[in-house]
């Protein structure tokens, strides 16, 4: 996998997205915080469909946590959660997925450092 | 026309819906939220002819984007609403499947405003033309509502025939003036006049109607085209507007038939002490017909010698005789027995003519 390549947060994608709403840094900040709040859940209930061996469970937060985390450049995130996505669709949760499911609880916390020092340094400028 | 478009932005990501949300403002258009099939659909059959575009997600909780664009597309009041399929690269499959299920178009995320704006604008205009299409079909209903009333109106007015001639596509051509063979037949009442200077005018009036209805009743039954009636004398002809083969035999048929339906009414009313008789001319013969009057009022009539003849014969009949133009009993010889009256001598015409009584029908 090309893993290692992956950046835990593209900011070009969150500069692309400030542009694209012409240049409100605010807005994104805000969106940055949405993101974080919703993400808890969805990261809970990926946890859980693990847990539980559920792989019809795991399908749609792993699908939104990649959708909402790729929106935002959280590329590496977004990544783990479309390789559980996958495995949730395969209908078998196997041990790559589980191996992944595990990574995803650091690549959350880098992820949220990330966005976190990205809107410090955007409120700073 | 609205003045703002209005989009409903259909995805379970608070972030892409915030996202999309504010870069449709940024373009100007009023935006609804959904956050799964199912509240998109409730909004949809909602406001279904306010909303212009659905933007919709495909994998969702509830209800998926393939079974709402389903839903949607099997419904006739939001089949016509543009659907613009929102997906990540990665899923150019179901972009596919969405197309196949009648989506407009589709967007991969992240969005690219330009790219959105383009879409957009390409859905947006063919929602216009849509409505515009819409617009147009309800206009040209009404105007056929008004025209289909304006027609049941003229029924009730002209004789069915005339009001169906005036619609049809040679009824120009024909109302400017054409020549044709006709059966006329003229009927009135004898001793009407004499009738209406004793009667009440109520009265009067009852006894034309009952006759009237009892006439009209045989003329259509008998497909006759009702040229005029001026009191208790009627005009009727056949093989005009409508070509009809039989036109004399329609003609006695009907006549046949009136004077035996009039037994009974004329037996009724010289119980109430009115004496009056029934007679009838017809006669075959070359017309011109087509539209006659002035503007204003316009009369679709017949003119020429087989109209003054039926018309002479029908004032030479008695009560109760059906009379013939030697012509028309030629025609009608095998359905009919008739007994000659000997030659009559016609106002306006040169020459006697024979004419014969409707004896009974064969």
């Amino acid at each position: 996998m090309n893993e290692p390549e992956t950046p835990v947060l593209d900011a070009a994608v969150l500069e692309e997205l400030a542009a694209s709403v012409g240049g409100d840094g605010e807005f994104v900040v805000d969106l940055i915080e949405t993101y974080l709040d919703d993400t808890e859940g969805q990261f809970a209930a990926i946890e859980a469909a693990v847990a539980a061996d559920d792989p019809a469970a795991l399908v749609r937060p792993a699908h939104t946590l990649k959708s909402s985390s790729a929106t935002l450049g959280a590329k590496r995130l977004a990544e783990r959660a479309r390789a559980l996505e996958i495995a949730g669709r395969s209908e078998r949760i196997d041990d790559g997925a589980r191996i992944d499911a595990e990574q995803l609880a650091q690549d959350w916390r880098e992820a949220r450092t990330a966005l976190q020092e990205w809107m410090t340094r955007s409120d700073a400028s | 026309m609205r003045d703002a478009r209005i989009a409903l932005v259909v995805d379970d990501s608070r972030v892409n819906r915030l996202v999309l949300t504010r870069q449709l403002s940024a373009l100007g258009l009023e935006v609804l939220e959904a956050e799964n099939g199912i509240e998109a659909l409730d909004l949809v059959r909602a406001h279904a002819s306010a909303i212009d575009v659905v933007l919709l997600d495909v994998i969702m909780p509830e209800l998926d984007g393939y079974d709402t664009l389903a839903a949607m597309k099997a419904d006739d009041a939001t089949r016509h609403i543009p659907v613009i399929i929102v997906s990540g690269v990665e899923e150019l499959d179901s972009v596919v499947r969405c197309i196949e299920l009648g989506a407009t178009d589709y967007l991969t995320k992240p969005i690219n405003p330009r790219v959105l704006e383009a879409r957009l604008n390409a859905s947006l205009a063919a929602k216009r033309l849509r409505d515009l299409e819409l617009e147009h079909i309800e206009q040209q209903r009404r105007l056929t509502e008004t025209i289909d009333r304006q027609k049941t109106e003229l029924s009730r007015f002209l004789s069915p025939q005339i009001s169906a001639l005036i619609s049809s596509p040679e009824g120009e051509q024909l109302l400017a003036g054409h020549r044709r063979m006709i059966t006329v037949a003229f009927c009135d009442l004898r001793g009407f006049t004499s009738f209406a200077e004793q009667a009440d005018p109520e009265e009067m009036l009852g006894v034309l109607g009952e006759y009237h209805r009892m006439i009209g009743e045989s003329i259509v039954r008998h497909g006759g085209t009702l040229e005029h009636f001026a009191g208790d004398g009627v005009m009727v002809f056949f093989n005009d507007p409508i070509v009809q083969e039989d036109h004399v035999e329609r003609g006695v048929r009907m006549a046949v038939e009136m004077r035996s339906r009039f037994e009974d009414l004329g037996a009724g009313w010289r119980k109430r002490g009115y004496e009056l008789g029934f007679g009838i001319g017809i006669a075959v013969g070359y017309a011109t017909l087509g539209r006659i009057g002035f503007e204003g009022r316009y009369d679709y009539g017949a003119i020429g010698n087989v109209v003054i003849l039926a018309s002479r014969l029908s004032s030479q009949a008695a009560a109760n005789q059906i009379l013939l133009s030697q012509r028309a009993a030629g025609m009608v010889e095998e359905i009919v027995d008739v007994e000659s009256v000997g030659e009559l001598q016609i106002k306006g015409l040169s020459r006697p003519v024979s004419a014969s009584n409707v004896r009974v029908l064969r």
